[in-house]
């Protein structure tokens, strides 16, 4: 089956200039884990998620720690997310994006999504514009 | 690529009733039970969209969504088979009661809530998408109430926009927005007369009135005016042309008014964007929307049905 066929069919995207206030709404309210960043022509150009937006806001050493017991209380994120909340996000965006094309095999998103680990693949068209993207529950209710 | 905009979508609530009382005292039966329900993503745009998946023709749908409701409206043409691309809001997405009395299903009761309020930031957010999505856009729809806190003005933003880029612009509301939207010289404008017999202000009860006004509104820049004269019935004006397209069909076999207009409009769409001749556009809208107002579901799925439809629409240059 082809990726076309199994995906969402939904284009909600954001561009790298909106603040991080913007699109901790956005991810909220459209009950998304992450989302592809386009430029102006709604190609795609990055991609970024909660673990993102967190990882921004938790000291610089917290990637050399196993536990976050070393954090010692909540507010220390809260202040560092409230210094950046009005930041634009193209600090924190990933610009090496996976995707996968309309006329790419299932077999091969899902590779992806496995082998990566990531919940979700942004489905580009042939001029790389954002068409969609395909979920791990896209994949799992079409083997069904 | 056909984009269909919807400033203030809807959850279209529908209940059968056997009968509706309204209560004057307290000892009276005051429950209504509804023999049946359906809940469906509406608005102009939204059914539009709808029809077209259905008839397997591709298009985006975009607006403005919040809450559950929003959800509601999202998750529903996805079912369909519909592109989204909706900007969440900080309210809720209204819900469209409609009351529908056994046996009298053609004199439907509708109670419509006016929206959410928009925040300025949601409209800005929106109208960037937007002009992203003109990029391949080659027909815009733009139709439906605008919602508390936009400007008046948007849709005349919104059509010149997508004039600029080259695509084409129907445009189908009332009142104070249409009149405003008029100078952006929409390709097609429907007039939503349901609230308001008019255009600009003037009354359309006539077919001389409806002709005058249609000429009006094409002299300003339109290509094509489209105004109900009845139920069964509307007048098409082009520069060159008045069409009068009419169907036999009995107002007592129709169902569920609900959309049907919508579908009208989208049956057009659907015709003029394989670059078929507007007459033949005309028919084949009428026949669509008198194939889902003479169903309980809201929007037609069967062309077979269409095709029959048509046997029973007349078009006639006037």
């Amino acid at each position: 089956m082809k990726v076309r066929e199994i995906m969402t069919k939904d284009l909600t995207a954001v561009e790298k200039d909106i603040p991080v206030r913007e699109l901790i709404f956005i991810l909220n309210n459209a009950e998304m884990p992450n989302v592809p960043v386009v430029d102006e022509e709604g190609r795609l150009s990055g991609f970024i998620s909660e673990k993102d937006l967190i990882r921004a806001a938790l000291p610089g050493y917290f990637e050399m720690l196993h536990s976050t017991s070393f954090i010692p209380d909540m507010n220390q994120l809260a202040k560092k997310l409230a210094q950046i909340a009005d930041e634009p996000i193209e600090r924190f965006v990933r610009t090496t994006v996976l995707s996968v094309t309309l006329d790419d095999d299932d077999l091969q998103a899902a590779d992806l999504i496995i082998r990566k680990g990531v919940k979700n693949l942004p489905v580009v068209d042939e001029d790389g514009r954002l068409v969609g993207r395909v979920r791990r529950i896209d994949l799992l209710r079409h083997l069904l | 690529m056909i984009v269909t905009m919807t400033l203030n979508p809807a959850v279209d609530k529908m209940y059968w009733v056997e009968g509706l009382k309204v209560c004057d005292t307290t000892q009276e039966e005051f429950l209504t039970r509804a023999s049946r329900s359906t809940t469906a993503a509406g608005g102009k745009g939204v059914n539009i969209s709808v029809f077209l998946s259905r008839m397997g023709m591709e298009s985006v749908a975009m607006g403005l969504v919040g809450g559950h409701t929003g959800h509601v409206v999202v998750r529903d043409l996805r079912d369909e088979g519909v592109t989204t691309n909706f900007v969440w809001t900080h309210g809720e997405t209204r819900v469209n009661v409609t009351l529908l009395q056994e046996g009298r299903e053609h004199i439907p009761n509708l109670i419509n809530e006016s929206g959410q309020t928009i925040r300025p930031e949601e409209i800005d957010r929106l109208l960037r998408r937007y002009k992203r999505m003109l990029n391949r856009a080659s027909w815009v729809v733009l139709g439906g109430s605008i919602p508390p806190g936009v400007d008046i003005g948007v849709y005349g933003e919104m059509a010149r926009m997508a004039k600029d880029a080259g695509a084409k612009v129907i445009l189908s509301t009332g009142g104070e927005a249409l009149t405003h939207a008029l100078g952006a010289c929409p390709y097609i404008v429907k007039p939503d007369t349901r609230e308001h017999m008019t255009l600009e202000g003037k009354g359309l009860h006539t077919v001389e009135t409806i002709v005058e006004a249609g000429k009006h509104v094409i002299a300003c820049g339109a290509e094509i005016v489209i105004i109900s004269h009845d139920v069964t019935g509307d007048i098409a004006i082009t520069r060159d042309d008045v069409w009068e397209i009419k169907a036999s069909t009995p107002t007592t076999k129709l169902k569920n008014l609900v959309g049907a207009d919508d579908v009208f409009l989208g049956g057009i769409l659907y015709k003029l964007a394989q670059a078929a001749p507007v007459e033949d556009a005309l028919v084949f809208g009428l026949a669509a929307g008198l194939a889902s107002a003479e169903s309980d579901e809201k929007i037609c799925r069967d062309m077979d049905v269409i095709m029959d439809e048509m046997k029973d629409i007349t078009v006639e240059r006037l």
